[in-house]
């Protein structure tokens, strides 16, 4: 089976330069200087590379975005957002502590493709180790003389979830609060300081190499017509094996558990949640699923940024409803009222039925809830309050049921 | 007190200095004298204010927005642990109940000696390693009582 991102892994010190240039690192960057910023915008446009943070938009196609030198003189900028917090996916922590060049390579790539001069790394305050890595890497590379003319930074963030969203991560970078931007304009038209500026998750940068070694072509045919390549998949929650797997898109969900070791402790498997707590939840009926961005889409759910959370026949739904609406509570920045309030009212509604007050009244006022959040908020967090309950709740009658009973006299 | 020295108030410019706008160095400025003074104080916020030549309540917004940033001091041991859905299911409700009992103190509080401090967060991206800790700035993972117990030892 073809990896990308984690075919070398089992080399002990692959984070060093030494190993990661022995290894054909840095090579793919040297071709694209080489191929030229048209024949590189061709490859990666045929690559169907998707952005692998949870969106999907084309990678080449924001890219392409950025209005050329000419038509907007001045700095543009790329960031690569590492800010992952999305409670089941450690893909990113792991892609840096492992194989922080692989990145770099990939960050020098997309400035490249947009003529930008000066990158950035946005870090989640958290991954301190990692922060830590890619210093040491960046001064390696610097010294290697593999940076040229483009400056690449480094820049923390300070506990919050939502800093992880473009336009909020851009705002965190500016020294604000973290509040989603409404667009347009597009980071891309008016991002960083009012610049171009293109932000990529770690993931998606990584590939970029890879491409430009191998081909549009070729990249593409490993995964599916529209999902090109690999993904990786962050697995937690009751399995034996819980780590980062990389898989071709469009494997079914059921391979993924069974490379994590299947579910754990001889117990059988109540739902599977495909891609981070803010993707709504599948059935152990659902296992054929192909994990690309269309497969899940088909369930009424998402590939996301990959984080597999397994959940066996113990697990109370209601307990997961609640523990994911009081993440949302907890983490909504709080400029969208429907965001704000709902999140809040949903934590609320859950935590009294898991402490026995829970009614039927209760169930119709979640179910009727989603109808003033989704859609009338700024951003994708807000967005989700409240559609995993009501995915819970479609799919898991039974538990609701008990913890929402109807209540007589 | 918690006025800043020479040498820090050294750092705090450099990070002024460090990207395309000084303001950009706020974050990390905000770290830092979270850091120093294990919160953000008043002083810290008017000299911040004056560092990067905007009013106050700029300052203050960002110091009460991320959850790193505290406005009163936390513990010099800052232990918070993860309740995220993947560490819930590894039981981190109850390494945090056994974090209040060795500790004597309640989730969000302090200890009255000022060593130890003990908050829940969010996911700390290490769900593969269940119940996560982060102390300081040291992410922990696969929390047991035994493990639990060996850590506060250590930690003077």
């Amino acid at each position: 089976m073809t990896k990308l991102l984690t075919a070398h892994f089992d080399e002990p010190k692959l984070h060093e330069l030494e190993t990661y240039r022995r290894l054909g690192g840095y090579e793919g960057l040297k071709k694209a200087l080489a191929m030229g910023r048209e024949a590189l915008m061709a490859e990666m446009g045929k690559s169907n590379l998707r952005g692998l943070g949870g969106a999907g938009f084309g990678a080449a196609m924001k890219w392409s975005t950025v209005p050329p030198e000419s038509k907007n003189p001045g700095p543009r900028y790329v960031v690569a957002n590492c800010d992952e917090s999305e409670p089941g996916c450690f893909k990113d922590r792991v892609l840096v502590t492992r194989n922080p060049h692989q990145l770099i390579e990939g960050l020098l790539i997309a400035a490249f493709a947009i003529d930008a001069y000066r990158a950035f790394i946005f870090i989640r305050g958290e991954y301190e180790v990692q922060y830590k890595i890619l210093e040491k890497a960046l001064d390696e590379a610097r010294a290697a003389g593999l940076i040229g003319a483009c400056s690449i930074d480094l820049m923390r963030g300070a506990g919050a979830y939502i800093s992880g969203l473009d336009t909020a991560l851009l705002e965190t970078m500016e020294g604000k609060k973290a509040w989603p931007r409404q667009p347009p304009p597009f980071p891309t038209a008016a991002g960083l300081m009012g610049r171009p500026t293109v932000v990529n998750n770690v993931e998606t940068l990584c590939m970029a190499p890879h491409i430009v070694l191998h081909g549009g072509d070729w990249f593409v045919k490993l995964g599916t017509p529209k999902s090109g390549g690999t993904v990786l998949f962050s697995v937690s929650g009751h399995v034996a094996d819980p780590g980062v797997y990389e898989f071709p898109m469009g494997t079914p969900l059921k391979d993924i558990l069974t490379a994590a070791g299947g579910v754990r402790g001889g117990k059988k498997l109540k739902a599977v949640i495909p891609g981070g707590v803010s993707t709504p939840v599948m059935t152990s009926d659902e296992l054929d699923t192909p994990m690309d961005f269309e497969g899940p889409r088909a369930k009424g759910t998402f590939l996301g940024a990959g984080g597999v959370i397994v959940l066996d026949e113990t697990v109370d739904m209601v307990m997961v409803a609640h523990n994911i609406e009081r993440f949302l509570s907890h983490e909504s920045c709080g400029q969208c009222t429907p965001c704000r309030q709902g999140s809040f009212w949903h934590e609320r509604i859950l935590e009294r039925a898991l402490s026995g007050g829970g009614t039927a009244e209760d169930l119709v006022a979640l179910e009727r809830a989603g109808e003033n959040i989704t859609g009338q908020v700024i951003c994708a967090l807000g967005d989700t309050v409240g559609v995993v309950t009501r995915a819970l709740m479609k799919k898991f009658p039974e538990d609701f049921k008990s913890r929402f009973p109807e209540r007589r006299g | 007190m918690s006025a800043l020295t020479l040498e820090q108030e050294k750092v705090l410019k450099a990070w002024a200095a460090r990207y395309p706008a000084p303001i950009m160095g706020l974050v990390e400025a905000l770290r830092q004298v979270q850091r120093w003074h294990r919160c953000v104080t008043d002083e810290d916020e008017e000299y911040l204010a004056r560092l990067f030549d905007v009013p106050r309540v700029r300052i203050h917004e960002v110091a009460t927005f991320f959850p790193s940033f505290t406005q009163k001091p936390t513990g010099r041991h800052r232990i918070g642990i993860c309740r995220g859905l993947s560490c819930s299911l590894a039981g981190s409700q109850s390494m945090c109940s056994c974090l209040e009992k060795k500790l004597g103190i309640k989730e969000g509080a302090s200890t009255p000696d000022g060593r130890f401090s003990l908050e829940t967060m969010e996911c700390l991206g290490a769900c593969e390693q269940g119940p996560a800790l982060m102390v300081n700035d040291e992410l922990k993972g696969a929390a047991t009582e035994e493990s639990i117990s060996h850590l506060l030892e250590e930690l003077e």
